[in-house]
């Protein structure tokens, strides 16, 4: 929350950058995962681009109507670990899946208007259902999370 | 050296999120808001958070319903998942003490399972899996509309909650 523990349109508008920054990295992040899969199994990873794009953009439109200044796509991304095989590519997305899961919740935490929670709600949800997907491609047990985006 | 692509919020190590977020972290520690660091809470909020607890104690009945119906669905992971979600909601609830608390309030965001009219077991001859994917899509979005009318840490829990649903849900497809 904010410093003096309130909500307001600037700590909603702070953490929908956080948002921003996040799904800037997984639009760029799921194109490390696409290259490291099989041409005929890259479709899930093309369509959680495009997820990605598409919230990405819409945060950015929102933003702005606010008057506010979008963070940019940083110049460049290191990743996390190597990713060499097929379960590298799904891990990585468990972790892009989960990393925009967190800032989400974030922005829950922070919201002040109750169609921004619904985005996120939203957004969140099928965060969460695309990790399942890659959760079972990378053979981690359980393939669900009882909390996504909460701190541990 | 370009930053490390681990899409969290920028600053937002989780010690930060934690120290930044104290309703949250008051959630995430499993206080209950009932005590003195708790952050203050209409009674409107308190409400429909405890009405939530009706809806996830429906979820957890549903998990048991289906074991007992068809033991070979295997769902023990996703059973202790609802039941950790539930010990959540009760410790962020302001004196809930289960559905009792919360049939007036859940009635407007009810999931299957938590309607009075639904059928607390799978009916005869239904394909179980499929009943309990609907009762858990259910609570989902009854748990995501509750999210939508609170604030702070509680809407960040709801909101949590509702996305590990669907997460079930998926896994039940």
């Amino acid at each position: 929350m904010a410093d003096d523990g309130l909500l307001d349109e600037g700590t909603e508008t702070a953490a929908l950058n956080e948002v921003v920054a996040a799904e800037h990295a997984a639009v760029w992040g799921y194109g490390t995962v696409g290259a490291a899969l099989p041409e005929d199994a890259r479709g899930p990873a093309a369509a959680a681009e495009v997820a990605h794009r598409d919230a990405r953009d819409r945060l950015v439109a929102l933003l702005e109507s606010r008057g506010a200044d979008p963070v940019p796509r940083r110049a460049g991304y290191s990743l996390p670990f190597p990713v060499l095989s097929v379960v590298d590519a799904a891990t990585l997305a468990v972790v892009l899946e989960e990393g925009v899961s967190a800032a989400w919740v974030r922005l829950l935490d922070q919201a002040v208007e109750s169609a921004v929670r619904e985005l996120a709600v939203e957004e969140l949800g099928a965060a969460e259902v695309r990790a399942v997907g890659w959760r079972t491609s990378a053979g981690r047990i359980p393939v669900t999370d009882a909390f996504p985006g909460l701190p541990r | 050296m370009p930053p490390v692509l681990v899409p969290v919020p920028a600053g937002s190590t989780r010690r930060a999120f934690l120290a930044g977020s104290a309703g949250l972290a008051l959630l995430v520690a499993g206080c209950t808001a009932g005590s003195a660091d708790a952050p203050a809470v209409s009674t409107e909020e308190a409400d429909r958070l405890a009405g939530q607890v009706a809806v996830q104690e429906a979820v957890v009945a549903a998990y048991a319903a289906a074991t007992t119906a068809d033991p070979a669905l295997a769902l023990s992971d996703l059973a202790a998942q609802a039941t950790e979600q539930l010990d959540r909601l009760r410790a962020a609830a302001p004196s809930s003490t289960a559905s009792s608390t919360a049939s007036s309030t859940a009635s407007s965001t009810a999931s299957p399972a938590a309607s009075s009219s639904a059928p607390a077991v799978p009916p005869a001859g239904a394909d179980v899996r499929t009943w309990l994917r609907e009762q858990v899509a259910g609570a989902a979005s009854a748990h995501a509309r509750a999210c939508a009318g609170q604030t702070g840490a509680r809407a960040a829990l709801l909101g949590s909650i509702a996305a590990g649903l669907r997460g079930h849900e998926a896994a039940l497809a």
